[in-house]
């Protein structure tokens, strides 16, 4: 290596990986930029223009700006059920000395693997019509029906489903990070468990539970499958009307308008969370 | 342990603890419980309680070749990421940490900056960048394999490069430094030293590549073609119509397929060490 200067070198190794993104990610983000302000027309689909009426059109209409809340809040619920679900579960299995950790690791891997779609099949099976819990419900009292499919809860039941795993294994990683023997400094000063929690172990790992939030947010902001197969028809999130916008409608500066007001305000929130974090750090 | 008798004091918030890990638990493995029980239903119809059981779904998967093909491209594009990415992402993860450059910060933001783009924002930019290159060029861009390919490593390598990065912070560089004194070329300390202290970390990259690239659907919904399908879209896509214990035996036997590969990656490196 001294052979040659050492930018040289560090260069050719990071290289590749830069051009990739600068290539597939940059160089189309701002082609979608410029596309978000050109004029949709019925019969020749794009028009070349330099307009900001795509955006005026989200913003204005109640509809948009409605899916975007709706987008929003299932969001957010998501990320803090996660972190009420995710914590317990990694603290157990970070801490945990058994022969059963890696098989409990396993478990938490194995459905990161299945897709979405799988997820959104079983939960179909349990809350659609004629489903697991209808017919119980059927079978208790004859006539009734309980038809919780195309409903947000089911939305925020299977997107939680899916991002639950990708939470603990970030939260597990990060609370093995952390000395067990503070906890039991801790406990020999006599704080009882929930002190504990709140006054070592949350302060510790709030890194991670940025990490993890921050993660899980951007995956349910993002959520496609989901809302399309457990939210029905009339259950609007960003992802899915952008496809249709696309595919269905062709509108393209449109959809690329959407695209943009998604990816702002996702990059908003997730940057704003983690400024919070560092003052906290810095604050403690 | 030291803490039992102040542990005493708190067993109702313990109680909530192991609710809440009931819970967890519940919604993570439910959908997929579920799925293994509806694919043996004999019925077309998935309605409770099933007329009986019986596993002839499973014989009548390759009577759908669809999802035999789509699962085919699906193993050949994740394949292709999971190198590709491996490739690029392991040499900028070793820039990154052992070499000392102006702009070494922005980089690393950089190169990780794909996984906080919505997955639907990348798939219709590089769509419309493929357009305009198809227009260009006149040859036939989407749905080609290099395409979602080139696509597939953008979500693929920043995980390598996280992964890569946290384990090789962990390394301790005197050994490598040991190789070097004693005289290995520095071409040398990498393939001999460096990359084997790697190996725990660059097996959770791939594992993790391959996951991304083969469940995606955001990205991917984009840049098909009738002819080119993965495994989840075509599974999704079947959905839409219906939910009958075919599709749900085609995901059991994926599920299955990739359970045992996992058990048999658990040998050679523990996963529970390395996610």
């Amino acid at each position: 290596m001294s052979a040659r200067p050492r930018g040289l070198t560090a260069g050719l190794l990071v290289g590749p990986a830069t051009l990739l993104v600068m290539g597939a990610l940059v160089a189309p983000l701002l082609l979608l930029a410029r596309t978000s302000l050109n004029r949709y027309d019925r019969t020749q689909f794009m028009v070349e223009a330099l307009t900001p009426e795509n955006y005026a059109r989200f913003l204005v209409d109640p509809f948009y700006t409605g899916v975007l809340w709706t987008t929003l809040w299932i969001a957010l619920l998501t990320t803090a059920l996660c972190l009420l679900f995710g914590f317990p579960i990694a603290y157990r299995l970070a801490r945990s000395q058994s022969r059963w950790k890696s098989a409990g690791v396993l478990l938490v891997i194995l459905p990161l693997f299945i897709g979405s779609t799988v997820r959104a099949l079983g939960w179909m099976g349990v809350l659609g019509r004629g489903g697991l819990l209808d017919s119980a419900a059927a079978a208790l009292s004859p006539g009734s029906s309980v038809a919780l499919l195309y409903t947000p809860f089911a939305v925020v039941l299977g997107i939680l489903s899916i991002n639950l795993p990708y939470m603990v294994l970030t939260l597990q990683s990060v609370i093995e990070g952390i000395d067990a023997r503070v906890e039991e400094a801790a406990d020999s000063l006599g704080a009882d468990g929930p002190r504990r929690f709140l006054h070592v172990v949350l302060p510790l790992a709030l890194p991670g539970i940025a990490t993890g939030a921050v993660l899980v947010f951007i995956l349910a902001m993002n959520a496609y499958a989901t809302p399309l197969l457990l939210g029905g028809a009339r259950f609007q999130m960003m992802a899915p009307m952008l496809f249709r916008e696309y595919a269905v409608n062709n509108n393209w500066p449109f959809a690329a308008a959407i695209a943009f007001i998604l990816m702002i305000t996702t990059l908003t929130l997730t940057a704003a969370s983690s400024a919070f974090v560092q003052r906290r750090y810095k604050a403690a | 342990m030291a803490g039992t008798a102040a542990r005493r004091g708190w067993t109702a918030s313990g109680a909530l603890v192991w609710v809440l890990i009931g819970a967890g638990v519940f919604v993570m493995a439910m959908p997929l419980v579920m799925t293994a029980y509806i694919s043996l239903f004999r019925d077309a119809v998935v309605i409770f309680p099933p007329s009986g059981y019986s596993t002839a779904w499973y014989a009548r998967i390759m009577e759908f070749p669809r999802f035999g093909t789509s699962l085919g491209t699906s193993l050949r594009i994740a394949a292709m990421a999971t190198a590709g990415s491996l490739l690029i992402g392991i040499p900028a993860s070793l820039a990154l940490v052992r070499h000392r450059f102006p702009g070494r910060g922005a980089l690393n933001v950089l190169l990780l900056s794909p996984l906080t783009v919505p997955g639907v924002v990348i798939g219709l930019s590089i769509y419309v960048l493929v357009v305009e290159a198809e227009i260009a060029t006149e040859a036939p861009l989407i749905g080609s394999d290099l395409v979602l390919v080139l696509a597939h490593l953008l979500i693929t390598t920043p995980w390598v490069v996280r992964l890569c990065v946290a384990n090789l912070i962990g390394l301790d560089r005197s050994v490598e430094e040991a190789a070097a004194n004693l005289g290995a070329s520095p071409l040398s300390v990498l393939w001999r030293v460096t990359l084997p202290m790697m190996r725990q970390g660059i097996v959770a990259a791939a594992l993790f590549a391959f996951i991304v690239s083969f469940e995606n659907i955001e990205l991917t919904l984009f840049l098909i073609s009738p002819g080119v399908m993965t495994l989840p879209i075509s599974i999704l896509q079947y959905l839409e119509y219906r939910v009958d214990p075919l599709v749900a035996a085609v995901v059991m036997v994926q599920t299955l397929v990739i359970a045992g590969l996992l058990i048999l990656l658990d040998r050679y490196v523990k996963l529970s060490r390395i996610v």
